[in-house]
């Protein structure tokens, strides 16, 4: 193996975990004493610089003007267009999350809440890049942890603390059983390299593995069953980091789930055999988040809710077994990730300082007092409920075209997909009703006292990310085709 | 290009409307004015060009670009003589709604940032050609509703527009199945390989569903649409919206959205289903028939003035159902005309029960109404003008409109004899609900007088209401006496599509 070459494809992590030890050692040394807003500062200039550098190299990569080598042995690295740009947006990502962590400054330990925010996108970055059975688990492994611990940074909270907990051992137990499903998949194919894995068959034991490891994403994607942590962790972690939550570990599990099923897709037997689980799971996931929805008066908890029907929308995707269906799970996730972000962000800048809890009530009069961000949050939710032209319905659509595609010739209405896409259109209309409940208390209700508490100053680099952040909902909803072409790879 | 016009104005317009402080609300009608204004001016330049004689779309007017080549969905829009008529009454109520909301204050930067994403999103859907545009732009007529009739509407606004949403979502919901079965299954006409195209004009020309399918696709996408046309039993939307709704929104309401849905049904369901459409015919036609009966029976227990006018709404969109189940030529025309027609008339008896009266009498309750026909003269009779035209008296557009659609009817050999009878009782009680709402509104005197002010007179017509009034009932009365200015456009269209 050529050093200079891994290297170069591994720069931009490389970068990031040099900005890493750089926000810990300087916040140690030279910022001991600082005043707490400067450390912050501080911190988040620093963890900046190493994702801006690593976003600046991962563009030169995509873009070819540094060529990086394919894979390396047993899929440790899988570096082509598709992967480079999911890395590099979750890059693009995981900076957003900073500034609005800088805000609210929850904890005194400011270089290790940093630091963990760049550890959990690092290791998304490698989730999305790896195709090695153990490599992956490792990575995913790393997100997770870093998000427990984020959780409960905030020490004031108690309800932080016992979110963090109930987290942790739903957490601990999901990735039991994805080792688990995962040691099978080993046991039976003799292989590591999700490339190189061929010719499955049905044999029970490759459907238990399959089980298992559905059993564990489903967990890490808040699919109903395993959605129980969810609302507790969206509510009660600093809501930065449940944004981080609810889009950043989102997109790496969609992709570890997309690479897992990947060798599934030329064995006809097994995949009719999952077929079934994967279609019992959206359907739960998406009567119980949309119902769960409908009774919520905390908007993070109904944002939690949301992302359960969300990812329940995503397996109608998954069903389809093509590489349609490949390509819109990801383009889905994604846009959803970046409308949820945008959600949380809004939240964050409209609560976190202010000390409220995030009741729906609590935004009566937003259009009043801050118009922009009210402007923002249509643009998110409206994404999130799918209405076009914003990127949440062609992504939803796109779910819908792969699934109804992979069998169209439907003799009765129970053949192909048909009837999981109407089931999850009819969910999707009783979405409108919790997200409309949202927005008329942003922009319906009259500006009550609650209105007149309102944020004095966004700051500038919140201020861009939401705006960015909106504009790529837009601007991916109006026009997905370059992204689908990268995506697409 | 120019066509394109309408919709890119419109969403300009509203950018710049909401980016407007909201006390300079005298400056932001305006510019809605001029908005809107242009909007129609565009749709009749469209009208004095096209110049299809085969009744195609406009050759020199059709933009066919690439758009999201992975799903072959391409950007395509023109028009042809059915989008025509359609077009210009939206210019129409556009420019009225505008004009009937004059005194509007509170959030006026939002309420035509709204208004006019509804309009940009109604422009939009007459003008596409490609399924997935069109249902896109479906969709954009959406949710501004929503905020319109929530935040500046009446009694019940929160109820209202909540129903009104979920409905329209609910038959979106079932278009978009249909139209991916459509997508997937449609087959070229000669090969028969699939043809895997959005494109109207590819379905429309070599395309064919094969039979078996049809018969499931055309319910999902015709019922769909229609629920936004105010289809029996899915209709109540309609009254419990169009009441709750200002007066601006009730009338783009009345006046065009509700069209939206029919000409969906139209264009779409009967255009690319044509052997659905002579199967499900019969059923559409009795559901037509019941809205037609049941909205006037219904419009005739009203007490409160609004409603009365939104269950006439219901029971005029039956004709237009009606029109479209004949499958031929007369009784298709004939809906086409109604929609034209009922647009301009029932936006315009919106207008005048929401804004005209009701801002001088502060009641819409028919029972506390006293002898307007002397405290308002000019408007009453105005308001007589519009209900006799929406009954369909010769000279207005409703008759021509509903004569179509009745000949039609007759000819048709699919449709029974029952169905004539059925229309032609609600043509009955049409007659019977207008002129008695007619009498209790206007002519009856309360017994015994409530108060001194009772026989005070009211002030008369502000300038925009007259400008208003002039442009709706005067469009209503041009086609009436003049009906070739659209029939001459609309049924070579409409050949070409049954053909």
């Amino acid at each position: 193996m050529d050093y200079q070459q891994l290297l170069l494809a591994l720069l931009p992590d490389l970068l990031v975990v040099v900005a890493l030890f750089a926000a810990l050692g300087v916040d140690y040394s030279r910022m001991r004493g600082s005043r707490l807003a400067k450390r912050y500062e501080v911190a988040c200039q620093i963890s900046a610089a190493g994702l801006i550098g690593g976003l600046a190299v991962l563009v030169l990569q995509i873009g070819g003007t540094m060529p990086v080598m394919e894979s390396t042995v047993d899929g440790q690295l899988v570096l082509n267009t598709g992967t480079l740009t999911l890395k590099a947006l979750l890059y693009a990502m995981g900076l957003g999350v900073l500034p609005l962590a800088k805000r609210d400054q929850v904890t005194q330990q400011v270089s290790e809440y940093f630091a963990l925010l760049l550890l959990a996108t690092l290791g998304m970055g490698f989730v999305v890049t790896n195709r090695n059975l153990l490599g992956a688990f490792v990575a995913l492994e790393l997100v997770s942890l870093s998000l427990y611990a984020m959780t409960v940074l905030n020490q004031a909270r108690r309800a932080s603390a016992e979110a963090a907990l109930k987290y942790l051992t739903f957490g601990a137990v999901a990735s039991g059983f994805l080792l688990f499903g995962l040691s099978y998949l080993y046991g039976a194919t003799g292989q590591l390299d999700l490339t190189q894995m061929t010719g499955l068959t049905d044999e029970p034991m490759l459907v238990l593995a399959y089980l298992l490891i559905f059993v564990g994403l489903g967990f890490k994607l808040a699919l109903a069953p395993f959605h129980l942590w969810a609302p507790d962790v969206y509510q009660n972690a600093p809501t930065p980091v449940a944004g981080w939550i609810g889009s950043g570990s989102k997109i790496a599990a969609a992709a570890l789930l997309l690479a897992l099923l990947q060798p599934v897709f030329d064995s006809p037997k097994l995949k009719d055999s999952l077929v079934l689980a994967l279609a019992a799971l959206a359907v739960l996931s998406m009567v119980v988040g949309n119902l769960g929805a409908l009774r919520q008066t905390n908007l993070k908890r109904l944002l939690a809710y949301s992302a359960i029907a969300n990812a329940g929308y995503l397996l109608v995707g998954v069903v389809a077994f093509s590489a349609a269906g490949n390509t819109s799970v990801i383009f889905y996730i994604l846009v959803y990730s970046l409308a949820s972000l945008g959600a949380f962000g809004v939240v964050a800048v409209l609560t976190d300082t202010l000390g409220r809890e995030a009741e729906i009530n609590d935004f009566n009069g937003c259009w009043k007092t801050t118009p922009g961000l009210a402007a923002a949050f249509l643009v998110f939710v409206l994404s999130l409920a799918g209405i076009p032209p914003l990127a949440g319905f062609f992504g939803k659509f796109y779910l819908f075209f792969a699934a109804i595609g992979a069998a169209p010739e439907a003799a009765a209405w129970h053949d192909g997909f048909y009837w999981l896409v109407a089931f999850a259109l009819i969910m999707s209309v009783v979405s409108l009703y919790y997200y409309l409940r949202v927005l008329k208390a942003f922009l319906v209700a009259p500006a009550d006292y609650r209105a007149a508490i309102a944020p004095s100053k966004i700051g500038w680099a919140a201020g861009i990310t939401l705006c960015s952040l909106a504009l790529a909902v837009v601007a991916l909803g109006l026009w997905p085709e370059p992204v689908l072409t990268l995506l697409g790879h | 290009m120019t066509a394109l016009l309408t919709i890119i104005l419109s969403f300009i317009g509203a950018l710049v409307c909401g980016l407007m402080p909201s006390s300079a609300h005298r400056r932001i009608r305006w510019v809605a004015l001029a908005v809107a204004a242009a909007g129609l001016v565009v749709s009749m330049v469209c009208c004095v060009n096209y110049s299809e004689t085969d009744g195609g779309f406009n050759k020199e007017d059709l933009v066919n670009e690439q758009w999201i080549q992975s799903l072959k969905i391409r950007f395509i829009t023109g028009y042809d003589g059915i989008s025509l008529p359609l077009l210009l009454v939206t210019g129409l109520v556009a420019v009225c709604g505008v004009l009937f909301s004059w005194n509007l204050e509170m959030r006026a930067n939002q309420f035509y940032a709204f208004y006019f994403t509804l309009i940009g999103g109604v422009y939009g859907v007459f003008l596409s050609l490609d399924l997935f545009l069109l249902f896109v732009f479906y969709e954009i007529a959406v949710v501004p509703k929503y905020f319109l009739i929530a935040i500046w509407g009446g009694a019940r606004r929160q109820f209202a527009a909540m129903k009104l949403v979920l409905y329209s979502f609910g038959g979106s919901a079932l278009v978009l199945l249909g139209m991916l079965a459509v997508f997937f299954l449609a087959q070229d006409a000669t090969s028969g390989k699939a043809l895997e195209t959005f494109s109207l004009l590819d379905l429309q020309q070599d395309g064919e569903v094969p039979r078996e399918a049809q018969q499931w696709i055309f319910p999902l996408i015709f019922f769909g649409f229609a629920i936004m046309a105010g289809m029996w039993p899915f209709h109540t939307w309609a009254p419990t919206g169009h009441v709750a709704a200002p007066t601006a929104a009730s009338m783009l309401l009345a006046g065009v959205v509700m069209k939206l849905g029919a000409y969906g049904c139209l264009r779409v369901a009967v255009g690319l289903l044509p052997l659905g459409a002579e199967a499900w015919a019969p059923w559409v036609a009795a559901v037509a028939i019941i809205n037609i009966v049941y909205g006037a029976l219904v419009a005739l227990k009203q007490d409160d003035f609004k409603y009365v006018i939104g269950y006439s709404s219901v029971s005029h969109m039956g004709f237009v159902l009606l029109g479209i189940a004949t499958l031929n030529l007369t009784g298709m025309t004939g809906a086409v005309l109604q929609m034209f027609s009922h647009g301009v008339i029932g936006a315009l008896l919106f207008a005048l029960v929401g804004t005209v009266i009701y801002s001088r009498t502060k009641t819409r309750m028919l029972d506390e109404l006293h002898r307007l026909i002397d405290r308002m003269p000019a408007i009453a009779w105005v308001f007589v003008a519009a209900g006799l035209a929406s009954m369909g008296l010769p000279g207005f557009s409703g008759f021509i409109s509903e004569l179509y659609v009745l000949i039609g009817t007759w000819e048709s050999e699919s449709l029974s004899g029952w169905i004539v009878a059925g229309a032609g009782a609600g043509i009955l009680l049409t007659f019977g609900y207008t002129l008695v709402k007619i009498h209790e509104a206007f002519f009856r005197e309360r017994n015994p007088s409530p108060d001194s002010q009772a026989e005070t007179p009211y002030p008369p017509m502000t300038l925009p209401e007259k400008a208003g009034v002039a442009l709706l009932l005067g469009s209503a009365l041009l086609i009436g006496l003049c009906p070739w200015l659209l029939t001459d456009k609309i049924s070579p269209s409409l050949k070409l599509m049954l053909d």
